[in-house]
């Protein structure tokens, strides 16, 4: 095999190793289930709660899959806006020392800029209530 | 920095009034439009004093990304006062925005910014950053009017295409990047002039194609131009009237800059691709404006008519075409302008784009009668106002090419057939002012004095430049030098 | 077999804008079609990545920050427009795009 390929067969371990981890656990729960009601399937409606996640614990309400406020998707949008903007700093944090030397007030002036004006749309979502999750 | 002074001083406008809505009582919010309206009056005069340096030749900033020549300066002073009369046109809309009238005038700069990027941008990668800028802005323009199905509709529809044609523009870059090595314009050429066989590589074809493509969306030319109309039509009147005024000018100067500063070679050769965009640009929209009864959806259909008259000066790929582009620009902003005011003014009070509003206008208002009357005619190229003599200079512009391909000369004749088509519905609209059977609303119209003065100036300009063409055409003369100056070692300000 | 080239990750980037395109043109769903847009803007960063790591020049990477940045913000806006028309219509579906005919 090729030295190009040969490099990534510490991936594909890795993959199988995931693959494998997860449907064991899958494949391992529904087993053992089968195994402990093997005898109790017969009278499940008597013995309802054995087939509930926590037999012993609170008896468990509502749906499984609840819908999400929309308050969650306005502040997913914003996170991601202000997270996707963090890309910029890593090329600037890179010649920020070459350029400190040559051209200091350019480079400082310009990620200030650019923190300001992200700063004013932190404002202006603050003062919009878009962060008040109890409206 | 001071060659993007004008751009940081209107973000910090933008910014400015973002902030000053949250302080400001609900009553008082029409008064941060025409705050921002006057202040950009300030900045567009102080571009007359602050940008001496262009005289000396272009002037380069942040790694030759920027140019600030007099081509640059044109646009900027396009497109600022392109902004200051549709924000005078939005505080007039106020009424019928439910919530959030400052973001739109907010917007409207953002736009703006866009805009002016795009007039320097000397990059690829300026370019794409300026046109999102702007096409992001006009997503939520365009859908402003939450409450209304025609705006959401409007803006979903630009906003699908846009990104589409967003995605072409991407891909060409990459492209080009990747057969020349370079994103600046400068660069380019400068490669394809030591390298000739590039101009016959396929994948760099493919590339500067795809760019032309997601160019010609934002110019609304043919066959990028179905979301025209229902755009224009959904869109609040102000959206559409920046769109159809600024975006579609962001578009021309990128498109000139990309055609005759990046990829002169390719253009060279594809003059036939341009004729033939250009002719059937113009009869597209013209024959589909004839049957439409929505004042809006005729202005969509209209501009695309425009887009193809402005491709004139492109497919004749000579200094008197980019010149007379320059021109018509001109002409085009008042005339479009002044048209869209007078709509906004007159549908105030009621929730119906029909050409029938008109009715009786020249008893309810004759100062928007006679607006709207001047606009179509020159939209329709009739002497003497501006539309006329800007389509005469790029009908003569094409003519003088006609030597070297006799495919102008049917050009020039697709040009004229256009035209007069165009008579028929730009006088329907006329006849719908004075002539309409059935009036039945006589009350007149109240129009406040900032709208007056935006459709004075407009009229006045329409006419200056019908009557007076000397000076302006000097101007864009000396505006469109910028697109034949051999790329030379730049004046470099940071690097 | 032959080392992974420039015309492998171009032959990957080519089909990955015309699935993208293809998606467009054929869903009728407003998601998928929004989903099928930013896999056209991801094969065009996959090629600028590409040209750039072959050219040895840092301006496609560039470009490609830029890319994501601005669509992150073409996501959240057009995302928001697109619920906007859901709670208005209930429908996000092209064929009910329909209240301008002429």
């Amino acid at each position: 095999m090729d030295s190009q390929l040969t490099q990534y067969i510490p991936i594909l371990i890795l993959l199988l190793v995931a693959i494998g981890a997860a449907a064991g656990m899958l494949i391992a729960s529904v087993a053992l289930g089968r195994w402990a009601n093997r005898g109790r399937l017969q009278n499940r409606a008597k013995n309802q709660n054995i087939n509930t996640p926590y037999e012993c614990g609170m008896i468990a309400v509502g749906e499984g899959n609840t819908r999400l406020s929309v308050k969650f998707y306005l502040v997913a949008m914003l996170f991601i806006l202000f997270d996707i903007e963090v890309v910029f700093m890593y090329p600037w944090a890179v010649v920020y020392r070459d350029m400190l030397k040559t051209n200091g007030p350019v480079i400082l002036g310009s990620m200030v800029s650019f923190l300001g004006i992200l700063f004013i749309g932190y404002i202006y979502a603050l003062k919009k209530k878009a962060f008040d999750w109890k409206s | 920095m001071n060659l993007m002074i004008l751009e940081l001083a209107v973000v910090v406008l933008g910014l400015g009034i973002l902030l000053g809505d949250l302080w400001t009582a609900a009553h008082q919010k029409h008064l941060l439009g025409y705050a921002a309206a006057a202040l950009l009056g300030v900045i567009l005069l102080a571009s007359f004093f602050g940008l001496e340096q262009v005289g000396s030749g272009p002037a380069y900033a942040f790694n030759n990304m920027l140019v600030l020549d007099g081509l640059a300066v044109f646009f900027k002073r396009f497109f600022l006062i392109a902004a200051i009369l549709v924000l005078l046109m939005s505080v007039e809309f106020s009424n019928r925005i439910q919530s959030g009238i400052s973001e739109f005038y907010c917007l409207i700069l953002f736009a703006l910014t866009g805009m002016m990027f795009a007039a320097s941008a000397n990059d690829f990668i300026m370019v794409f950053v300026a046109l999102e800028l702007i096409s992001v802005t006009f997503y939520v323009l365009n859908s402003f009017q939450r409450n209304r199905l025609a705006s959401l509709e409007a803006g979903i529809k630009y906003l699908i295409l846009s990104a589409l044609s967003a995605a072409f523009l991407v891909f060409g870059i990459a492209l080009v990047f990747g057969t020349t090595t370079f994103t600046n314009f400068a660069d380019i050429q400068r490669a394809l002039v030591a390298n000739p066989a590039l101009a016959g590589n396929g994948l760099f074809l493919l590339g500067v194609l795809m760019i032309i493509v997601g160019l010609g969306f934002k110019i609304a030319a043919f066959p990028f131009q179905i979301w025209a109309p229902d755009v224009y039509q959904g869109s609040p009147t102000p959206s559409t009237a920046f769109l159809a005024v600024g975006s579609k000018a962001a578009g021309i100067v990128l498109l000139l800059r990309v055609l005759f500063v990046a990829v002169p070679a390719v253009t060279q050769h594809w003059s036939k691709l341009l004729i033939i965009i250009s002719a059937i640009t113009i009869l597209y929209g013209n024959l589909c404006a004839i049957p439409q009864r929505n004042l809006k959806r005729l202005l969509g259909y209209s501009s695309i008519s425009n887009a193809g008259y402005l491709l004139l000066g492109f497919a004749a790929l000579s200094q008197a075409g980019k010149a007379a582009i320059l021109y018509y620009l001109a002409g085009y902003l008042f005339t479009v302008v002044a048209a869209f005011t007078v709509i906004c003014l007159v549908t105030r009070d009621r929730d119906s784009d029909d050409i029938t509003v008109l009715a009786g206008l020249h008893r309810r208002s004759p100062l928007l009668a006679m607006a709207l009357t001047m606009a179509m005619v020159s939209l329709a190229g009739i002497p003497p106002l501006a539309g006329f003599f800007g389509k005469f200079l790029l009908l003569k512009a094409v003519v003088e090419q006609g030597a070297t391909n006799s495919a102008y000369y049917w050009l020039v004749g697709i040009t004229v057939f256009g035209v007069v088509i165009s008579l028929y519905y730009y006088f329907g609209v006329i006849r719908a002012i004075y002539w309409s059977k059935d009036v039945t609303d006589f009350s007149p119209i109240t129009v406040s004095w900032p709208a007056k003065l935006s459709l004075v100036v407009c009229m006045a300009a329409i006419l200056y430049l019908g009557l007076l063409p000397g000076k302006p055409l000097k101007l864009s003369e000396d505006s469109a030098l910028a697109l034949t100056t051999p790329v030379s070692g730049s004046k470099q300000l940071f690097h | 077999m032959k080392p992974v080239g420039l015309e492998h990750y171009l032959v990957v980037s080519g089909l990955l804008f015309c699935l993208g395109l293809w998606g467009v043109i054929v869903r009728r769903n407003l998601l998928i079609i929004y989903m099928s847009l930013e896999l056209m803007l991801n094969a065009a960063n996959l090629a600028l990545v590409a040209f750039s790591r072959f050219n040895n020049k840092l301006d496609g990477q560039v470009m490609v920050f830029f890319v994501i940045t601005v669509a992150a913000a073409e996501v959240a806006v057009g995302l928001a427009l697109i619920v906007a028309l859901y709670r208005k219509k209930q429908s996000a579906h092209v064929e009910d795009l329909t209240t301008m005919k002429s």
